[in-house]
């Protein structure tokens, strides 16, 4: 009940916000920051009170949908899909924050979209039937796209649907997929299902699963990003609004790792420990490219994007190794990246507000003028490279020892991954905050403002304390680490 | 022929009463409200009796006609089209000063001809209702003879028209050398393994295909969709090709022609005429500006998509093929009745008849929503985007061709899917683009009305399509 809850009250308020543009030009933003708190304020509620174990799905919320297909609308909720959640909906509030005062055209219908992916982001992580599963799957592309084509930069019809076919394209892949395991679950018991835990409880042993977890797997690579798929993301994230990036990196990337973990490992485990050495080879080339694209960079919304293609490597490294020191390393990483890169694209758009300009050549000297940017930007790109004592680090020290057990090679290859973050990291922050810039004069900007600096704080707080205490994540048992 | 018999042909009856009446009243009185009004009636009338029919046990009617749900809901489908055209079609000749009796007349002549093709069980009936379809529209492409490309559109169609129907004489000719019958249903035996029988078959496939405009019968699309009249325009789109498929669909799905269908050869070429469909129809759109000239080559890719539901091997999914093909027609429908009102209504507000293009709808959304909305729903639907009525009937599709193991057909469905984004996207985009400068809308309450109906209609087969599945 609680999913479905908060779902409709964000897409309430998202037609509220939207509308209400033509009674006060500055209502849409208020409402809709009240609408996610509000969410989040709930769902935080509703676990306190509840007090219900959630180390395996229990589900939360069950209604026929199309009968004739036996779809059904069911929600359930575990460790993973909580944690998810929490991140979004948080996630989500500093996406509003940060576009309170970027976004000045269109407010109304601005907003209407930044809840409304919310909320399909939101019903991506609890739907337990894949067929509604797929509906947000694919529902959640619209408002994004919608983002980037609208409030995006110069090329942004292009990456606009550059982005919207690449995800069309892999998603029909997991569609296929998921009808075939219907119709093998029509064949085993005579009736279709699309539920999960349905799925879970036949025995599949046709030579098709294997192309079915290919199915799946192909759409989830795509999202996450991995090499060979990536080129997506760059586009996206350089043309996308600074709200529209956090909420790309921060969240719509966990999903693609999300439906790793929860319809690739957890439903075909044997065909994924056979294609596990494909899956981390795959990985470590992410590690590798992405942080070596990231260096060869000059617009500094690009050279982040590129650094989010190294991190998810990280994610999709450790989860097909099968030990629970790496699957707990994937999830840190998850959340670690979600709040670091989030704060990254903060930090640009902060500047690219400023002085208009993505260049990393144009810039130069501006922790002069802005010593607090500096410090918190420092920090974040700290984060970035694994700094030890921030979240980072734990997600991907994990990750590496977890691998390492199973296989060395890959976890060494990619250990100098990391040394590469640090390099592109250190790149960042010089042509940012020091240096000069090509004509020697430094330029004047503003330190952040107090919204600005209050978003910094939370999220460096965040990564600090994850870094310190993992425990906060880990006393939690995540399914699908073994 | 029985009392039920004549009581299941009614429907057809009731529009060939109404084109008998029409004239009648022509000859009394030429007034366009009046036949636009008796046109509506008619069809409205007819609507009713179809729907009371529907729970009807179905029926041979001599041997020319097999009428069952399946007929009757397609029917049901055109002639909603039909009052779509309608609106369409007064909506255009509003301004005109001639009476136009006769486009009203001949809108009534192509239901009748497409209700004969989804009733007929008979290769006579099948022509019969084939020449009726075509000789009506070919008149309607080249109606308003006044504007730039009318002639030249009204010629190729009849061109095409007549080719397609030789092909189809044809073949049928063959057909009857090898089995001595023209009835869907007669048995013969021994007709499956007959080269000149395969031929024969194969030739109707094409007289048929020019009609829904496959690659490579497709080069007259274009332009006789762009050189049309909106309202023509839009009757092509959907009532021809929905009876068109209809009647191949019945004639497919009988049990001599299932055999002949599931021959190798066959199969394979009719998987080529798909892939080249889907594939070739959404390419060639990429390069296009005009929004109908889009349509008509992502017309073709659908019926493309649509063709998966010809090639089945296990005959358990031939209950399961015809709902797909009809709720996949209906969703066709929906979206291009949408679209098509909109670029009507554009048509009419900007005084650009002859000459609409994207560039009329740029910022759209920020004008009027609801006209933006409608389109973009009926675009999503047509990309096939969940939450729209289109979806579901790609769902179905998808699911027909992972039961059937059609791999090929099912890797160009979804890099055709990819394709037609291309194409789709655009157009949405533009609809969000920055206003050129204020244009004036008027927005009555008709069109309001008219416009939130489409809009409730798209959005509630989208979402909850169980309310018409459970019912096919």
């Amino acid at each position: 009940m609680i999913i479905v809850a908060i779902i409709t009250i964000l897409i309430l308020l998202s037609i509220t916000a939207w509308r209400s543009d033509k009674y006060f030009v500055h209502g849409p933003k208020f409402i809709a920051l009240f609408a996610i708190v509000f969410s989040l304020f709930l769902f935080v509620m509703y676990l306190l009170q509840a007090n219900l174990d959630y180390t395996s799905l229990s589900i939360v919320f069950e209604h026929v949908w199309i009968r004739a297909f036996n779809i059904k609308i069911q929600f359930g909720l575990d460790n993973l899909s909580i944690l998810m959640v929490i991140l979004t909906l948080f996630l989500a509030s500093i996406a509003i924050v940060i576009s309170w005062r970027e976004i000045i055209h269109r407010q109304g219908f601005y907003y209407f979209n930044l809840l409304c992916a919310t909320a399909g982001i939101i019903g991506v992580f609890t739907a337990t039937d894949l067929f509604l599963f797929f509906v947000f799957w694919e529902v959640m592309l619209l408002p994004i796209t919608a983002l980037i084509a609208i409030w995006g930069h110069e090329h942004r019809f292009f990456a606009a649907i550059k982005f919207f076919i690449f995800t069309q394209i892999s998603s029909l892949c997991m569609l296929v997929a998921i009808i075939s395991m219907a119709l093998v679950h029509q064949a085993h018991t005579g009736t279709l299902s699309f539920l999960y835990s349905d799925w879970l409880i036949i025995d599949l042993s046709a030579n098709t699963t294997y192309f079915m977890m290919l199915g799946f797997f192909i759409a989830f690579a795509v999202k996450l990003p991995s090499v060979p798929f990536h080129s997506w993301l760059p586009d996206a994230h350089t043309q996308a609004p600074t709200g529209g990036s956090v909420l790309l990196a921060g969240i719509l990337l966990k999903t693609g790792a999300y439906g790793l973990i929860r319809f690739v490992i957890e439903l075909f485990p044997s065909e994924s420990i056979q294609f596990a050495p494909y899956a981390i080879t795959l990985g470590v080339i992410s590690i590798l490219y992405g942080a070596k694209m990231a260096f060869a960079q000059s617009d500094c919304k690009r050279l982040i994007a590129f650094s989010s293609v190294s991190h998810m490597g990280f994610v999709m490294m450790a989860l097909f190794a099968f030990t629970a020191n790496a699957f707990n390393g994937a999830i840190m990483t998850m959340v670690a990246h979600g709040l670091s890169s989030a704060a990254l694209f903060s930090v640009a758009g902060i500047i690219y507000h400023r002085i208009h300009t993505r260049e990393l050549t144009k810039m130069g000297n501006l922790g002069v003028n802005a010593p607090w940017m500096a410090a918190m930007s420092l920090i974040f790109v700290a984060a970035a490279f694994g700094l030890p004592g921030l979240a980072n680090f734990i997600g991907e020290f994990y990750s590496l020892v977890g691998v390492f057990a199973l296989y060395p090679v890959h976890a060494i290859v990619a250990s100098i991954g990391m040394v590469g973050s640090a390099v592109y990291g250190m790149k960042l922050f010089q042509n940012m905050f020091h240096g000069t810039t090509s004509n020697q004069t430094s330029i004047q900007i503003k330190d952040l403002s107090l919204s600005e600096g209050i978003i910094c704080v939370v999220l460096v707080m965040l990564l600090v304390i994850l870094g310190i205490y993992p425990q906060v994540l880990f006393q939690y048992h995540f399914q699908g680490g073994i | 022929m029985s009392t039920t018999q004549w009581i299941l042909l009614t429907p057809q009856l009731l529009i060939a009463t109404g084109v008998f009446c029409s004239l009648l009243l022509i000859a009394w009185q030429r007034s366009q409200q009046l036949i636009a009004w008796f046109t509506l009636m008619s069809f409205v009338v007819t609507i009713i009796a179809t729907v009371s029919l529907l729970e009807h046990p179905s029926h041979q009617i001599t041997v020319l006609m097999y009428i069952d749900n399946f007929s009757l809901f397609a029917f049901l489908w055109i002639l909603f089209a039909g009052i779509a055209a309608l609106y369409m079609g007064k909506l255009y000749l509003r301004k005109q000063i001639e009476v136009h009796d006769e486009f009203y007349l001949l809108l009534q002549l192509t239901i009748l001809g497409a209700g004969v093709l989804v009733a007929s069980d008979h290769f006579a009936s099948l022509f019969l209702g084939f020449e009726l379809l075509s000789l009506s529209l070919v008149g309607l492409a080249g109606y308003f003879r006044q504007q730039r490309y009318a002639v030249e559109a009204g010629f190729k169609y009849l061109i095409l028209s007549a080719s397609a129907s030789s092909f189809m004489l044809l073949g049928i000719a063959f057909l009857y050398s090898q089995t001595g019958s023209l009835s869907f249903s007669s048995h013969v035996v021994g007709a499956a393994q007959n080269v000149i029988a395969q031929l024969g078959f194969l030739m109707i496939i094409t007289g048929i295909g020019f009609k829904l405009s496959l690659v490579p019968f497709h080069f007259w699309t274009p332009d006789v969709y762009y050189g049309s009249s909106t309202p023509v325009t839009f009757m092509l789109a959907t009532i021809s090709k929905s009876a068109m498929f209809i009647a191949l669909a019945k004639c497919i799905y009988a049990e001599p022609f299932q055999v002949i269908v599931t021959q190798r050869d066959v199969l394979t070429a009719l998987s080529i005429l798909a892939i080249l469909s889907m594939i070739i129809g959404n390419c060639l759109a990429l390069r296009q500006r005009h929004v109908k000239r889009i349509l008509a080559y992502a017309s073709i890719a659908h019926m493309g998509y649509l063709l998966i539901v010809l090639l089945l091997h296990n005959q358990q999914s031939i209950a399961f093929a015809k709902q797909a093909v009809l709720f996949y027609l209906l969703a066709y429908i929906i979206a291009n009745v949408a679209i098509f009102g909109v670029i009507s209504l554009t048509e009419q507000e900007q005084k650009c008849t002859e000459s609409f293009e994207l560039s009329h709808w740029t910022g759209l959304f920020w004008q009027s929503p609801i006209r933006a909305c409608v389109v973009i729903f009926a675009v999503l639907s047509f990309a096939g985007i969940p939450l729209t009525a289109g979806f579901i009937g790609k769902f179905y599709l998808m699911s027909l061709a992972t039961n059937n193991q059609l791999w090929g057909l099912l890797s160009a469905l979804i890099i055709g899917s990819g394709i037609a984004l291309g194409y789709y996207l655009p157009i949405i985009f533009q609809l969000f683009a920055t206003l050129p400068d204020s244009r004036s809308l008027l927005t009555t309450w008709r069109t309001k009305m008219w416009l939130s109906v489409v809009l409730l209609i798209s959005i509630g087969l989208g979402v909850f399509p169980n309310l018409i599945i459970e019912r096919l």
